[in-house]
């Protein structure tokens, strides 16, 4: 809404660190309507801080050991938690209890790597295990279960890697849509498997690549970059699948990449990265152990190195960008989380009214008629007129309106996948309210 | 004087320091609450219906748990008589400006300034976020009404009429593109925030000596205000002229409120009456 007033530009990146969250985390996410930052913490809680009063506001504490992962379900009421301790928690924000307990608790036979919610309904879990499962735990009365997602050997040297280890998933991903899972291995390569059938649709392999250790979407979907243990950041566009039940083949294609970004000076390994929301620029939290960079890279521009970020002496782990805003949060090994936003200098024209700031010296020109004196009647005759001008009051502009619903994926809702992924829908809705917790006084 | 979000309760305060809860339905008094040791200026709901707030001259805010009916935070800070006060849709924070010509912005769950504004050079009444509380706006005795980001805390705009009368109420439009400002020459105009012209005026009411409260009648198809004659004035927004008069009070009708959902108005006058009446627009579907 103030971008009318204030900003004319468009979406840039952040120059500058507003804040600094002193949490203890090893990792923080915006939730979806960018109101909310959630941090996982080594000691098993988390903590859940409002951007509007700087203030943390719930705290879960329901593992016993390090929380790998948080994720939020589309309209934030749900919180997930994943860790070490093999527990996911999962937690509803508009529950009146405080402190908080887990909404439920879903348990697994080793430490869980990472889980997140279904885009589109927060009752189905796609799960990684640091022994290199993953799995799609569907929470909904009709369809419950734990399902495996299993690679399919290439047809061609099946019989002869038949006993041959499987490799090992190291990063597992629903893409924005919900329709796909995606998953990256430990041998350089991509799965994708369709979320509702489960079964394999394509392997990408990346040559040379290595482990993989990252992926992030677009909003859209329709671009994707990995991070790789080569540390190199490749970019692809996200080749569209057909439907599992007509198709069959699995899809076997090396993708190549857009773009590559690494650091070419100090060739440090990548921590995570993280999309703008418009998807033309993409920040890449760099693992350095002396310093808290952030790279910049304009997508728009062909992808050219825009800027480093500097954050100070404490080294990053992570960074994650705010799902509507230039601001980032970039989280350090001292646990502090840093909000990053475009400073704004201070206008002072504002505060006179009717006058304008110029940056230099404007000629000023006095217009033919500037200080004739008309009648006072034809004035207040002409501002008359002026006012039978129909105006809206309750109209919100197109864009201003569109902003909560750009992170909704186009899809057409007769889709099968859709279709399945709404049965059953999850409490999700949109109307619901955090409440405040009023501090005691202490 | 304002309804709850949820339209079922009015809350009245005044100089008696005391905080009224009525039931809207039938006018029974639900709770009167006391606490504060001077008069009451301003009360706000907070849009989750969770907390009521109110502004003295004690100095201070009150915030109201209005299940356990008790108070859960004593806001201090003003230097002054605290006049004005506002909840942002998200319930999270406060803005109360007063007689020490600062707009404050309150953190409500830990009861703490966040920011403090320099905004006016006269005591400042009224002050208001938008519909997503993006902006916050404030106007005062100076005449000047200005519009701050939220977040940062700076002055984007500053709207100003050439004969500078004081400003005595502010309201966002719904959708925030324009404002409705009160001032004591008896007018009441519309501002276009972002060409700063004024794009409506509305006369006929006396408003000189007091802040009168004005704002959208149910249906926000008519601009309604109170006015120092004893009577409710209702415009049509987009005409401008005057559609109805109620007439029933006997003194100065300081303020209005208008149901969240349904057609009814709520009217509060001064020391010869001290009554609050709620009118309905019998005629529904005229609205």
């Amino acid at each position: 809404m103030n971008g009318t007033l204030s900003n004319p530009f468009n979406i840039t990146y952040p120059t500058a660190v507003q804040t600094s969250l002193v949490s203890g985390a090893s990792f923080a996410k915006f939730d979806p309507t960018g109101r909310f930052v959630a941090g996982g913490r080594p000691d098993g809680s988390a903590v859940i801080w409002d951007l509007g009063t700087k203030a943390p506001i719930r705290w879960l504490e329901g593992h016993v050991k390090g929380v790998t992962s948080v994720d939020w379900s589309r309209n934030s009421r749900y919180v997930l938690t994943s860790s070490k301790d093999w527990n996911i928690c999962i937690w509803d924000m508009a529950s009146d209890l405080d402190p908080p307990l887990p909404h439920s608790t879903i348990r697994f036979d080793s430490p869980v790597a990472s889980a997140s919610f279904h885009p589109r309904n927060s009752k189905i879990l796609l799960v990684l295990l640091s022994v290199g499962e993953s799995y799609i735990v569907d929470l909904r009365k009709e369809h419950r279960g734990r399902y495996e997602l299993v690679e399919t050997q290439e047809e061609s040297d099946e019989e002869g890697q038949m006993n041959k280890p499987r490799a090992a998933m190291t990063v597992a991903r629903f893409d924005p849509t919900g329709k796909h899972v995606f998953v990256g291995t430990s041998a350089a390569s991509i799965l994708v498997f369709n979320a509702r059938t489960r079964t394999m649709i394509a392997r990408h392999k990346l040559p040379g690549a290595g482990s993989m250790k990252g992926l992030e979407f677009t909003k859209g979907g329709r671009r994707l970059v990995t991070n790789s243990s080569d540390r190199i950041l490749r970019q692809f566009n996200v080749p569209i699948y057909s439907n599992p039940t007509t198709g069959g083949e699995i899809v076997e294609q090396e993708l190549e990449p857009t773009y590559r970004f690494n650091d070419p000076i100090n060739r440090n390994p990548w921590h995570a990265m993280s999309y703008s929301p418009d998807g033309e620029w993409l920040a890449g939290g760099a693992a350095d152990n002396a310093q808290h960079k952030i790279y910049v890279w304009d997508i728009a521009n062909e992808g050219q190195f825009a800027s480093a970020l500097d954050g100070g002496p404490e080294p990053l782990l992570h960074v994650h960008w705010h799902p509507h805003k230039p601001c980032i949060a970039s989280t350090t090994n001292h646990g502090n989380i840093l909000i990053w936003h475009c400073p704004t200098p201070e206008r002072w024209g504002a505060f006179a009214g009717g006058f304008e700031e110029v940056d230099e010296n404007v000629e000023y020109e006095e217009r033919e008629d500037e200080f004739d004196i008309e009648d006072g009647d034809v004035l207040v005759q002409r501002k008359m007129k002026e006012e039978e001008e129909e105006i809206d009051i309750e109209g919100l502009d197109g864009n201003a309106q569109a902003a909560p619903d750009h992170a909704r994926v186009q899809t057409g809702d007769d889709d099968e996948d859709v279709a399945w992924a709404l049965e059953e829908p999850d409490e999700d809705n949109r109307e619901w309210r955090m409440r405040i917790v009023i501090e005691d006084e202490e | 004087m304002k309804f709850s979000p949820d339209g079922t309760m009015l809350a009245t305060a005044s100089a008696d320091k005391l905080l009224k809860i009525w039931n809207a339905e039938d006018g029974q008094i639900l709770h009167t609450l006391s606490g504060h040791t001077e008069g009451i200026s301003d009360l706000a709901w907070s849009p989750d219906g969770e907390f009521l707030a109110t502004a003295s001259d004690d100095k201070t805010i009150r915030l109201w748990n209005i299940e356990s009916v008790s108070t859960v935070k004593v806001l201090k800070g003003h230097t002054n008589f605290v006049f004005c006060l506002n909840f942002n849709p998200q319930s999270n924070l406060l803005v109360s400006g007063g007689f020490d010509e600062s707009v404050r912005i309150w953190d409500i769950a830990r009861g703490r300034t966040m920011k403090t504004l320099p905004a006016h050079s006269d005591p400042v009444t009224a002050v208001t976020f938008n519909h997503d509380g993006t902006l916050i706006a404030s106007c005062s005795m100076d005449g000047l009404i200005r519009i701050w980001d939220t977040d940062s805390g700076q002055c984007l705009k500053t709207l100003v009429d050439d004969d500078n009368p004081i400003c005595s109420h502010i309201e966002f439009t719904p959708n925030s593109k324009f404002i409705l400002a009160s001032t004591q020459d008896s007018t009441i105009r519309l501002w276009n925030t972002q060409t700063s012209r004024c794009v409506k005026t509305y006369t006929g009411h006396i408003n000189r000596t007091y802040c009168l409260f004005a704002g959208f009648a149910p249906g926000k198809r008519h601009i309604v205000s109170g006015s120092e004659d004893a009577k409710v004035y209702i415009w049509d927004l987009q005409k401008r002229h005057i559609v109805q008069v109620l007439e029933g009070h006997r003194d100065v009708v300081i303020a209005v409120a208008a149901h969240p959902t349904r057609p009814l108005i709520a009217s509060a006058s001064m020391e010869k009456d001290l009554t609050v009446r709620v009118w309905e627009d019998s005629n529904i579907s005229a609205g």
